[in-house]
């Protein structure tokens, strides 16, 4: 038997409904054949996915250690304990023909189970830059490798999308390309800059003609009422997209970092009644309280830098604690990486493969780590109107979620599965990208335990209880060319290994 | 060389009656790679009037045929087809939708790369228009022959549908039956407008002629007959792809293309077979159980090529064809020199794990399948016609020469010495 | 709440800092000490005396006059970068574009103590840098070997002017340096490297004093170090076997990134240190499918002495930790690229008599900071260089 099937099993996703014998060694006989072709296969109807054993953090920052999450159709049903699954807990007896169900489980025991992460905005991650019903590519390498940085759904610039792989399955299913497309675009980008004063006076004079359009509009709205006959007053002049904002269809998107311009969007969305949100934003913590009174929500980069202007004695220039700050005045926060694409030129740690890192910038400027998770969860999900299906881990939502070999702000942590509408559309050790990093141990559903820095993994070899010593894995003498090379190995059915190109 | 083992008393031309030296010859091989029931040993072909009559091991001959007797010296095998080429063409496309576009229109029988792929062991080629979007339909060509006339088999072989993951490709394939419905709507309304026409006609002439009986009027004999309104390029061919008239071959790159392809053809059911480039990186293989499942035909060059931002090598072709996909190779491209290196590189591939007798019907039976001519192309069997080629050893061996090709039951290469 | 000013004026305002070394007993809950038997002591106590470290180990009672700190968090010597840029404040006087080899070029006179970038980056823990030219030409000059004080000027920041040569032997120079156009491929930079040395040590045996190649001469003596920019796996064995094999110099491969770690066995057999950065993955020049942790595979190798740097201002200088961070996340070892920011630096550079690691006789440059060092949820509480208060994140703001 192949190392495949072994892993396979390790893996513990077990495919309860599909695998067709029993015993993969004895396959149909011919007596089988007359008996399958006489009786029609049942349809399948529904699919379950079970995720056992995890510490899952769900919808409010609760954590339920050693949880079953159970989604059916996509849709979580249960969190909690006690859950019965299909196929394993109930029907475990029923013979595979007679199901008109599917039932998957992922054996996450040791490992936690967070929301898939939102990316505000992205670039290139379904190989598509909008329209992605008809040019998504369920293949692509960025879409793994973005599964692989935990992202589940990303806002592109035009329109919210999931990243949902294809996997083939047994039976197969067909692949849903208008089911990825989660939402259209829910901002109008404006612009209000003390570069540009004629750009700020013509904004305020469109949104003085939408505001008064609105009046009339509201007022049209209750006498049509009473009179039927009544003419909808025209909206000659009015710009639709700042209506829009008025009406709170969607919201406006400003890019402003200095003080003066966020004070102006403050002021300017008091005065026309609607809630801004503000990328960039990088002196908002010196008036994070008047942004908070506006109601403004914030899309930041907490190490992004920006010099203070030395000319002016008040306090400016960007701040770690920024995101803090911001949040304690009751803005929600969004916080997105410094590149909004994949970057794998070798330099680490900044784009959207490292959306927690950018969190864990914030934690150090002393954001909370719940309100870290939020902001790179929860947040953009609502911020773009799709909070209602992602975003958070809870009964009714889309079961798109990560399992974590840690807490997903850890710097080593790394994402083991992801999940997308109740499929597993991503697993570490089948992956060529990060399988040799800390690869999972064969029999074992957690990798072996990471060291933080204040542990020197030679010191530790002596305390080893006669179990597994966690300080060769962390040495890295494991994982270097041939540990690795097996895990990865076995997605290619067993190819040899690579050719390294001539070193 | 007349061969010496005549058995007369066994008459083995039933069908074809007395031989006639001039149209029958007998063939004596060492081996030949039939494709359709597998390889035979000491085989004997039987070529009349161009076809194959009779195949067997040591068939006994009946005295006065005229035979070649290459055993052991020879193999035979069908001869190449290449059901996706541009060899001779050398117009230039659009991007549209035009699918009653011919490629015939565009045939050029002075072009010498004709002589040169023939010699090469091919005898048959589908050539397609050029152009992406829906170039248009293929033609069916013996690469031989003073004018088109004598080089055409079949036109209209297949439709030609470049599929990518865009949304104009997935519109212009949906508009396309869109269009057909539209036709059989508008055909419809038509035949009912003249069906009541008629009705009422017929009622007003019973009236007339009752009434009128004895006077000749202008009154018209007959109803004029129903002609069905003209229908446009783009529903004649996707109805005729409906009705299973046409088949189409679907040009995609990628897996992604591919998805995008299904979901812009949703439930429409028609013949259709696969296309698709071996490029460097191209990542079929995460597809190969679903192509492979639906069995479905893929047209590919034999070709390596590399898992993406590896330098591992795949064998996309034999993955394909190892899940169930019916494989069909062609050149790698459409120059004289890859014709002449077609059986090699394919041999490469055999090397490298691709079934061998599954890279011989790539290139002959299920190629002709491909252009709708697997009745009478491709394989060594009776009534198929008389195409074959003869080497000096195993056809897919780097060393091994062609030492004779026979189109239509005629050497094309130089005399043979009987 | 990050200006300098608002820092200085809390400075003014705490009488216990304007002495500027008190003798200063730092109690925490964690110390690590980076030295030779890797001690980690929990809790830790180390005391600043005179600039230099007087005790570091278990707490223990203070003798009268010191002032004793007690901080939670983890203590851990002050981070030394062996490969910056950022000494002029930016990324000015980096390069002289004039000659293909400038053997008597050096950073010192560029240098801006105190400048703004440096107090951000001893906000970041980052208290030893070597300050170097760029990589425009094949020889570039002498980095400066310096404090990332903020405040203070040249004497009291700088360690030694002249800190070591820098030679670009990869891509970088490749066609960019010297007026007619020398330099253009591998072949002729390395003849000019190699006539330049031929020419140093030339002078040296004929007892002929060239002000233009003294310090290159005491490069290929083996009294300074010398730092080579060089990156993929071809460019690292030919400086390796240059610099090393040929000339023996107490050399250093910066960069060697890309496929470079596929040469990590031969550097590691010729003990080559390698100092590593600002790239540490490697997906496409390998070509296995993977995302190489290049750190992984050096240390993996065995290459003696592993560093990490930042090529400052390409990666901020205050993100230096995060190089090790991301080194760990990619496979190596964490505890080994935390020496690898600290006592291993100091050591390939000789300098780990002064630095990198916290010893009684070191100097005082020890960094708080609120949990695990690679952690970058942790801030830097303190900071103290050469036992003076650099930085204090609760007195004048966060800054990092």
């Amino acid at each position: 038997m192949s190392t495949h099937e072994t892993l396979f099993a390790t893996l513990a996703v077990t495919l309860l409904g599909s695998v067709a014998p029993a015993d993969p060694a004895q396959p149909w006989t011919a007596d089988d054949e007359p008996e399958e072709s006489e009786k029609a296969p049942v349809e399948i109807e529904d699919y379950y996915f079970a995720v056992t054993g995890g510490d899952v953090h769900a919808a409010g920052g609760e954590v339920l250690r050693g949880a079953t999450l159970l989604a059916k159709n996509g849709k979580i049903t249960h969190i909690g304990y006690d859950v019965e699954i299909p196929g394993v807990d109930y029907f475990a007896d029923m013979p595979q023909e007679d199901r008109n169900f599917v039932t998957e489980t992922l054996d996450a025991t040791g490992l936690r189970v967070y929301p898939g992460l939102v990316a505000i905005s992205s670039s290139g991650l379904m190989g598509a830059s909008g329209d992605f019903a008809d040019t998504a590519d369920p293949f692509h390498q960025n879409l793994v490798l973005a599964l692989g940085g935990g992202i589940t759904s990303t806002g592109a610039s035009r329109g919210v999308v999931k990243l949902k792989r294809y996997v083939e399955h047994d039976p197969p299913r067909d692949y849903d390309f208008g089911g990825i497309v989660l939402g259209e675009s829910t901002y109008v980008s404006l612009s209000w800059s003390g570069r540009s004063p004629s750009g700020k006076a013509s904004l305020r004079e469109k949104l003085t003609a939408a505001a008064d359009y609105l009046r009339v509009y509201r007022q049209w709205e209750a006498d049509v009422k009473k009179d039927k006959e009544l003419e909808e007053p025209r909206k000659t002049g009015v710009d639709s997209s700042i209506l829009a904002i008025l009406k709170g269809e969607v919201r406006a998107r400003f890019g402003a970092d200095d003080r003066d311009d966020l004070l102006g969007i403050a002021r300017l969305a008091q005065e026309f009644g609607f809630r801004p949100v503000i990328k960039g934003c990088r002196e908002g913590w010196t008036v994070a309280d008047e942004l908070g009174r506006a109601g403004a929500s914030a899309i930041i980069t907490p190490r992004s830098r920006r010099d203070k202007n030395e000319d002016l004695v008040r306090e400016g220039g960007s701040s770690i604690e920024n995101a803090a700050l911001l949040h304690a005045a009751g803005i929600p926060i969004v916080i997105e990486p410094q590149s909004g694409g994949v970057n794998l030129s070798g330099i680490v740690g900044r784009d959207i493969l490292h959306l927690p890192v950018e969190a864990a910038f914030a934690v150090r400027g002393g954001l909370s780590e719940a309100a870290a998770l939020d902001a790179i969860t929860i947040e953009p999900a609502r911020m773009m109107g799709i909070g209602h299906r992602v975003g958070s881990l809870a009964v009714g939502k889309d079961c798109d979620l990560i399992v974590t070999d840690g807490d997903v702000l850890h710097y080593q942590t790394f994402v083991q599965y992801a999940v997308v509408d109740g499929e597993l559309v991503y697993d570490k050790e089948k992956e060529l990208f990060y399988a040799h990093i800390r690869p999972r141990a064969q029999g074992e559903v957690a990798p072996p335990e990471k060291l933080d820095a204040g542990e020197n993994p030679e010191e530790q070899e002596d305390e080893g209880d006669g179990g597994e010593d966690p300080g060769e894995e962390g040495e890295g003498e494991d994982s270097g060319d041939d540990g690795g090379d097996e895990e990865a190995d076995e997605e290619e059915e067993g190819d040899e290994a690579e050719g390294d190109g001539g070193a | 060389m007349i061969s010496k083992s005549l058995l007369p008393f066994l008459c083995l031309l039933a069908v074809a009656g007395p031989a006639q030296a001039a149209d029958i010859l007998a063939i004596k091989v060492g081996r030949a790679e039939t494709i359709s029931h597998g390889t035979i040993e000491h085989a004997v072909i039987l070529v009349e009037d161009g076809r194959i009559v009779m195949v067997g091991e040591d068939l006994p001959i009946e005295r006065g045929i005229e035979v070649l007797d290459r055993d052991p010296e020879w193999t035979v095998m069908p001869g190449l087809v290449n059901c996706y080429s541009r060899v001779g063409l050398d117009s230039k496309g659009g991007n549209d939708s035009r699918p009653m576009q011919m490629a015939s229109g565009e045939l050029y029988p002075a072009s010498e790369d004709f002589a040169k792929v023939l010699e090469a062991g091919v005898t048959t080629l589908g050539l397609y228009p050029p152009g992406n979007g829906i170039p248009g339909q293929s033609v069916v060509v013996r690469p031989s022959g003073e004018t088109a006339g004598e080089m055409i088999l079949a036109d209209g072989a297949y439709l030609k549908v470049l599929a990518r993951s865009s949304a104009s490709s997935k519109k212009m394939i949906r508009k396309g039956f869109e269009k057909a419905d539209d036709y059989t709507e508008k055909e419809q309304k038509a035949r009912e407008k003249w069906e009541k026409a008629k009705e009422k006609w017929e009622k007003d002439k019973k009236k007339k002629d009752d009434k009128e009986e004895e006077e000749d009027g202008d009154q018209k004999k007959t109803f004029d007959p129903y002609v069905a309104p003209e229908p446009d390029d783009q529903a004649t061919a996707f109805q005729a792809l409906r009705d299973g008239e046409l088949r189409a071959l679907i040009s995609i790159s990628d897996s992604a293309s591919y998805l995008h392809f299904l979901d812009a053809i949703d439930d429409e059911e028609f013949t259709w077979d696969l296309r698709v480039p071996v490029t460097r990186e191209l990542n079929l293989f995460h597809l190969a159980g679903k192509i492979g499942e639906a069995g479905r035909r893929v047209v590919m060059e034999p070709t390596m090529s590399l898992h993406p931002a590896t330098m591992r090598q795949r064998n996309l072709p034999a993955e394909l064809a190892t899940a169930g996909a019916k494989l069909v190779l062609i050149p790698r491209s459409d120059s004289v020199e890859s014709h002449e290196a077609w059986l090699r590189h394919t041999g490469e591939l055999v090397a490298l794990g691709l079934p061998r007798e599954v890279a011989l019907r790539a290139m002959t039976l299920e190629a002709a399948e491909v252009l709708g001519m697997g009745e009478t192309l491709g394989s060594v069997d009776e009534g198929k016609a008389a195409n074959l080629v003869f080497f000096d050893g195993d056809p897919l061996e780097p060393g091994t020469n062609i030492e004779a090709v026979m189109l239509d039951g005629r050497f094309v290469t130089e005399e043979v010495d009987r | 709440m990050v200006g300098l000013a608002a820092f200085t004026l809390c400075f003014a305002a705490l009488g216990s800092l304007a002495d500027p070394k008190p003798p200063t007993a730092v109690v925490c809950d964690k110390l690590l000490t980076m030295d030779a038997s890797d001690r980690i002591l929990s809790p830790g106590m180390v005391w600043m005396e005179g600039g230099r470290l007087s005790y570091v180990g278990a707490p223990r009672a203070v003798p009268a006059g010191f002032e004793r700190v007690e901080l939670k968090g983890w203590a851990a010597p002050g981070l030394v970068d062996l490969h910056t840029h950022i000494h002029s404040g930016g990324w000015g006087d980096t390069n002289d574009m004039c000659r293909t080899v400038n053997p008597e070029l050096r950073s010192a006179p560029a240098l801006r103590p105190a400048n703004r970038k440096l107090e951000v980056a001893c906000a970041g823990g980052v208290t030893t840098l070597l300050g170097i030219p760029g990589s425009g030409t094949n020889i570039s000059g002498f980095g400066v070997l310096y404090k990332a004080k903020t405040s203070g000027g040249f004497d009291s920041s700088v360690m030694a002017a002249v800190g070591g040569m820098k030679v670009a032997q990869d891509s970088n120079p490749q066609g960019r340096a010297g007026d007619f156009g020398f330099g253009n491929s591998r072949a002729s930079m390395s003849w000019a490297l190699i006539d330049v040395c031929e020419r140093a040590l030339g002078a040296r045996r004929d007892g002929r004093f060239d002000p233009a190649l003294e310090d290159l001469a005491r490069v290929l003596t083996r009294e300074l170090p010398v730092l080579i920019h060089t990156a993929g796996s071809d460019g690292v064995v030919n400086t390796a076997r240059m610099w090393k094999r040929r000339y023996d110099t107490r050399c250093t491969i910066s960069h060697g990134s890309f496929d470079g770690w596929k040469a990590a066995k031969a550097v590691a057999e010729w003990g080559v240190p390698v100092n590593h950065g600002p790239r540490t993955v490697d997906y496409y020049s390998s070509r296995n499918g993977r995302v190489n942790g290049t750190s992984a595979e050096y240390v993996a190798a065995g290459v003696p002495l592993f560093s990490l740097n930042t090529d400052s201002a390409v990666i901020p200088q205050e993100e230096f930790f995060l190089q090790g961070s991301m080194s760990a996340r990619y496979g190596a070892p964490s505890y080994q690229m935390l020496r690898a920011v600290t006592i291993h630096p100091a050591q390939v550079f000789g300098i780990d008599d002064r630095v990198g690691s916290l010893e009684e006789g070191k100097d005082a440059d020890v960094v708080v900071y609120s949990g695990d060092p690679l952690d970058p949820r942790s801030r830097v509480e303190r900071v103290w260089i050469d036992g003076e208060l650099q930085y204090a994140c609760e007195r004048g703001g966060q800054v990092f």
